[in-house]
């Protein structure tokens, strides 16, 4: 047995923290559910639409105040309850942590978040708060769509990974909304493009100054992921090289940025908006050197998300100490029994995570010990059968294969 | 329902910064609970301080009369300007005990979003300090130096100008707007930017003596 696989047994659920146990009350379609999840892989078993990504839901919610599906409060509740809640108990190192979110569509002051009974502003920034690395279907656009959803993700990430590059990305957030609103009202006020040069001069050297660090983050993140990816690609059995490259739109020297805004005053003015800058990058995926985004399969680009999310994964876990929880939603469909296998076999070996589908029978090794099963009963509404226990060590992926 | 004098007070008191509904009501029973002279004290100084506190003329810090307490100290230093936001970003300053010379107050800083452009600014009023120098006291009884009728007989001029606006983009770009225009319409003054010893993104008026202290003795030329 690897080096790996022993590790991570006596290291149930990874380095750091996990989920315990998930309550819900009057969240979607749970009147109640009551599940005590393991450290290792939970497998979330129904037929469609009896709940089993609501449960996931439930599990981000308690522990983000979130809902990974832009959710009001009121699609949040059960139709019928008026508030709902879904509190997680969080392992830590130092003990176990509650985590718990009420929802009321009727309260003035939004969701009541609390920790271990305390009220609290915010869940993100909790110390004790796990990770949640999520995998929807409709992420998908991460890799079939265009790079606006690519940058959001690659800013998350820097968020995680070099948490000293929040003010740089705040301020060039800002310094853009500024000098956007000027040209707009340069533009307005019909100036010429001289004179709007000298009025534009401050805020092009303010813009260049966060642009450039920004870039800079953003490079580094890239490159601090991308060999954890391709390796995590050829693990689940994606054919070729996967490259995940940073394309920038602008220069990492301040004074080149700012000579390139002020190279693009006139056509700014014209259209009244910035059209320089690292508001307009993007992060390539390709697979020997072709765009997975234009060439790749449905499996191949499930695949590529999966390998990028397992990659980050291991990067955040190096760099924090702790490994986000995977939630993978319908994750198997599209992937055939070998790929299905190796990717069970790479979640089983290091970190928790609940995934989702039809019939637990596509979730190769869902019977074995270590592993939790989640029925999710369609009507019954609450939780049933629910066993769960330490990781054994991962069976060799592909030996799993039905 | 409360009797609407109350509704009003809480209303009044929850339009203070940092005060929010449950606070304002606990300040309103406040009031309510002590005596009667208690309540005519704080009104009369919320009345005071809107009658007798304006502008001064020459800086635009608060100023109880025509001129601050600042202006009118002979002690200072009046070749050195040191540029603010807000009256609010002086004290702060003031309290680090590290500067001798005059402030001018701008009364904000560049916010296209917000539209406060450099005409919205006290600009204007600082490059022709810059270039002229401030205005002699009469109260302080040199009288001027040339009987010509005008107000701006012209002091000392200034030799150097520290912009102390907040390390935020909006601060960085009035900042920068400022040392543009000095460089060019009084080429002689050294212009410099206080050392980013602040942590970005932070406001002057929050920032503790010490960083801000160290701040003005690292400041560097813009
Ligand atoms: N606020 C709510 N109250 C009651 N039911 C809800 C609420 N929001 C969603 N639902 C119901 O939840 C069901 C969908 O649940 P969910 O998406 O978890 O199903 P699923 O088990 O993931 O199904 P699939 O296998 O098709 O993905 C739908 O029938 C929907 O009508
Ligand atoms: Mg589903
Ligand atoms: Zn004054």
């Amino acid at each position: 047995m690897a080096a790996v696989d022993r590790g991570a047994a006596t290291r149930p659920g990874g380095h750091g923290l996990h989920l315990g146990r998930l309550r819900v009350r009057d969240v979607r379609t749970y009147v109640e559910a009551d599940v005590e999840l393991g450290p290792g892989l939970t497998v979330v078993a129904g037929p469609n639409g009896a709940g089993k990504t609501n449960l996931l839901e439930a599990a981000y919610l308690a522990c983000t105040g979130r809902s990974f599906r832009q959710a009001s409060d009121a699609d949040l509740v059960r139709r019928g309850a008026e508030a709902g809640n879904a509190s997680a108990t969080v392992v830590t190192r130092s003990g176990p942590s509650v985590f718990s979110v009420g929802v009321d569509p009727q309260a003035p002051r939004g969701r009541r978040l609390r920790v271990d009974g305390t009220p609290v502003e915010t869940l993100l920034d909790h110390p004790s708060r796990p990770r949640m690395s999520v995998f929807l279907p409709d992420r998908m656009v991460l890799v079939k769509g265009g790079p606006a959803l690519r940058r959001a993700h690659l800013d998350q990430l820097l968020a995680v990974l070099r948490p000293s590059s929040s003010p740089v990305r705040r301020a060039f957030h800002e310094a853009l909304r500024q000098r956007n609103a000027l040209l707009g009202s340069l533009k307005a006020r019909g100036v010429g493009v001289e004179r709007a040069g000298q009025e534009l001069q401050p805020w092009d050297a303010t813009l260049a100054a966060a642009a450039a660090g920004l870039t800079t983050a953003r490079r580094e993140t890239a490159e601090a992921i991308r060999p954890a990816v391709n390796v995590r690609a050829a693990q689940l059995g994606l054919a070729g090289e996967l490259e995940i490259s940073y394309r920038p739109r602008a220069s990492e020297d301040p004074e080149e940025v700012v000579a390139a805004l002020a190279e693009r005053h006139a056509g700014d003015l014209e259209r009244g908006f910035t059209h320089h800058g690292p508001h307009r990058d993007d992060l390539a995926v390709r697979r020997d050197g072709r765009l997975i985004t234009r060439f790749g399969s449905q499996g191949e680009q499930r695949l590529s998300l999966l390998a990028l999310l397992l990659g980050e994964a291991d990067v955040m876990e190096e760099a924090t100490g702790s490994r986000p929880v995977l939630l993978l939603d319908d994750v198997m469909s599209e992937l055939d029994a070998d790929r299905r296998a190796r990717l069970v076999g790479l979640i089983r070996e290091r970190g928790q995570a609940l995934v989702t589908v039809t019939e637990a029978g596509h979730v190769p090794g869902a019977g074995d010990e270590g592993v939790g099963l989640v029925d999710v009963v369609p009507g019954s509404a609450v939780v049933a059968r629910v066993a769960a226990g330490a990781p054994a060590d991962a069976p060799p992926a592909d030996e799993d294969a039905a | 329902m409360q009797p609407a004098p109350i509704e009003r007070l809480v209303a009044a008191f929850s339009r203070l910064p940092g005060v929010g509904p449950r606070t304002a009501q606990r300040l309103t029973y406040h009031v309510l609970s002590r005596p009667d002279e208690d309540a005519r004290a704080l009104a009369t100084a919320l009345i005071e301080v809107k009658e007798l506190i304006g502008e001064c003329r020459i800086c635009f810090n608060l100023a109880e009369g025509e001129r601050c307490v600042i202006c009118e100290d002979p002690r200072r230093d009046p070749t050195l300007l040191c540029v603010v936001e807000t009256p609010a970003d002086v004290l702060p300053v003031e309290r680090t005990h590290e500067y001798r010379g005059r402030y001018h107050v701008l009364g904000g800083a560049l916010s296209p979003v917000d539209g406060v452009g450099p005409r919205d600014l006290r600009l204007e009023e600082l490059y022709r300090r810059v270039l002229e120098g401030d205005p002699d006291d009469p109260a302080r009884g040199s009288g001027p130096l040339v009987d010509d009728g005008t107000t701006s007989s012209g002091g000392p001029t200034v030799t150097e100008v520290v912009v102390a606006t907040n390390p935020t983009t909006s601060g960085e770009a009035t900042a920068l707007h400022i040392g543009a225009e000095l460089r060019e319409r009084s080429p002689q003054v050294r212009v410099s930017r206080l050392a980013s010893g602040l942590p970005v993104g932070a406001d002057l008026e929050h920032a503790d003596e010490v960083t801000l202290g160290r701040a003005f003795a690292g400041r560097r030329t813009i």
